[in-house]
């Protein structure tokens, strides 16, 4: 019994690793998603999502792979708290209090707004929200709930003076619309807060999409993030950022679902959920 | 401190009044939802030298990362904070357990980085109880597995709720093997795996071990590979311990140490699930020591 026991707890384990445990099309079985590996192969250029790959693949997660869509708002609002630290860590901070201002849309990108807001409460930074239209989904709910129990203060209007913005903060976090905004004309008041946005001196963080911008073509007229941060994987879009920073964040995609759509992503080095691209 | 909304001719001096107030941000807003922001009547407190001590510029904090000041937790009390977090601040058990078990891979891969595994890719055993510790078992397999190790997972009794599905269909379609009997003899733990991840019973345990786990449990007190127990060394009681069951060669303690944690005496005890609210831990007196800058787990002494 013994050693039949080894010999499938063997095969069991050489079978996981060349991924035949759930059969399906794998271009190179048992590789990791690393495209720098030693074996020599040739390095496949990262890809950049369209608008459908990206809603397929957050399907996929949902339906699939069962994940829940709070576990990965979790996932992703933690992970672009660690890439907004891990661009502009705490002691570099200009101002003496380390205030950031984060904007949330009604939807998804603003509840991983509100948790990346708690995260960098954690992290000790001093977040502020602005949170205009709250989702009434109920799922959306509790994340407010979690972030004014953990004093976290909700601005009740966003000035319209550029300067009063500058002076009080030393980031600002763009989770107004993400991948899954509807196309065309953004709608009040994110279009006003957005103008607003546009005249900031202080560096803007924009979580997944800059905010306006098609997921495709971006927008030639919209903000100018400092730091864009893509979650899972960069959407199209991301082609026409300008700014300092592009940060992955999100380390959580399964092999499968990378392989399927040739991600390419880089590596992330030890345990980071957060790798610069 | 209190700042109506105030305009016209007030407003540069209201401006430079609010300059002064900085940390908190551009409240234009009643009173009372000052006071409400802020949690029931105390203003939001000044954040100065802790910061900076955990962001590495106090050299000594960095250095002695435990404060044997930590509280060790009964077990009525780590089920108050636990309720505490559920109804008054609303956390889901998914998230919290998505950082718990995000802690446990994050606190192994840095004990055991797979380079100190005698095989390669270094295998893992995660062996799964019924509840909460569990699934914090099953989140810890995935992120094992992002981070490069080969884990497998036993898991006998499943809960019939959504949360713990979902968890077992991301591991399954991730090729983290089930497997459906526990290995009958410790030697061949040995030989297959280089760590085993005790993910059996939690803070919630009271009374008698049932099967299959005590037979688990007898198995896993003869393996020699190292032991890494999630929250509490499984067959312990939960503030005194137990001599005669597995002593773990790591623990990692979830929240806060539990008083089982004093009779810890393997070489790794880390603390984990960073995301204790401070009014929480203050209502309690944890006396956490600093994380350091961004991590999610702390080594203790």
């Amino acid at each position: 019994k013994r050693q039949q026991q080894r010999r499938e707890l063997q095969l069991l384990g050489a079978k996981a690793e060349r991924g035949q445990l759930y059969p399906r099309p794998r271009a190179e079985p048992g590789k990791m998603s690393c495209p720098s590996s030693q074996s020599g192969e040739q390095i496949e250029p990262l890809r950049y999502l369209s608008r459908v790959e990206a809603e397929a693949i957050e399907k996929e997660l949902l339906e699939d792979y069962r994940f829940g869509r709070q576990q990965l708002i979790e996932i992703w609002g933690h992970a672009s708290a660690m890439a907004v630290s891990k661009v502009f860590p705490l002691p570099s901070l200009p101002r003496k209090q380390p205030t950031v201002l984060v904007v949330c849309g009604p939807d998804q990108n603003g509840a991983i707004g509100l948790v990346c807001a708690r995260h960098l409460r954690v992290f000790e930074y001093e977040p502020t929200i602005f949170y205009p239209k709250r989702s009434l989904n109920s799922l959306y709910r509790d994340f407010t709930t979690q972030c004014e129990k953990m004093d976290i203060p909700f601005l009740s209007y966003l000035p319209t003076e550029v300067q009063l913005i500058n002076d009080a903060y030393n980031l600002v976090i763009d989770a107004i619309l993400g991948a899954d905004a509807e196309p065309g004309e953004v709608k009040e008041p994110y279009a006003s807060i957005l103008a607003t946005l546009k005249q900031i001196r202080i560096p803007i963080i924009s979580l997944d999409v800059p905010s306006g911008w098609d997921v495709e073509t971006g927008n030639s007229e919209g903000i100018s993030p400092d730091v864009l941060v893509s979650l899972a994987a960069p959407k199209q879009c991301a082609t026409r950022f300008l700014g300092r920073h592009h940060l992955l964040a999100g380390r959580f995609l399964p092999y499968d679902v990378q392989k399927k759509y040739e991600l390419n992503l880089p590596e992330y080095p030890g345990t980071d959920c957060v790798v610069s691209l | 401190r209190l700042l109506g909304a105030r305009r016209g001719g007030a407003e540069r001096g209201w401006m430079s009044g609010l300059r002064a107030l900085l940390g908190l941000g551009l409240l234009v807003s009643s009173g009372s939802r000052l006071v409400a922001a802020a949690g029931g009547g105390r203003c939001p407190a000044r954040r100065g030298p802790p910061a900076a001590a955990a962001w590495g510029r106090s050299a000594s904090a960095m250095q002695s990362p435990g404060r044997s000041g930590v509280k060790f937790l009964s077990q009525e009390e780590a089920q108050a904070i636990d309720q505490e977090l559920f109804t008054e601040y609303k956390f889901s058990v998914d998230q919290l357990m998505e950082l718990a078990g995000l802690s446990c891979a994050t606190a192994i891969a840095k004990a055991y980085p797979p380079s100190s595994f005698p095989n390669s890719p270094p295998t893992v055993l995660i062996v799964c109880g019924p509840g909460n510790n569990g699934g914090d078992g099953l989140v810890c397999a995935r992120h094992l597995k992002m981070f490069g190790y080969e884990p497998t997972v036993h898991y006998p009794k499943r809960p019939g709720k959504a949360l713990f599905e979902g968890l077992t269909t991301q591991c399954q379609k991730m090729d983290i093997p089930f497997l459906s009997e526990f290995p009958s003899e410790a030697t061949l733990i040995d030989e297959l795996y280089g760590l085993v991840v005790d993910a059996i019973f939690g803070f919630s345990f009271k009374g008698a071990v049932r099967e299959p786990f005590g037979s688990i449990l007898r198995t896993l007190e003869q393996v020699t590979v190292p032991i890494a127990s999630i929250d509490i060394p499984s067959g312990w009681d939960v503030e005194k311990g137990n001599p005669d069951s597995i002593q773990p060669d790591m623990l990692i303690s979830l929240t806060a140490p539990k008083k089982a944690a004093q009779h810890f005496a393997g070489r790794y005890h880390f603390l984990g699930g960073r995301f204790v609210p401070m009014a929480l831990q203050q209502k309690y007196s944890l006396h956490l020591p600093p994380y350091p800058k961004t991590d999610c787990v702390l080594q203790l002494p």
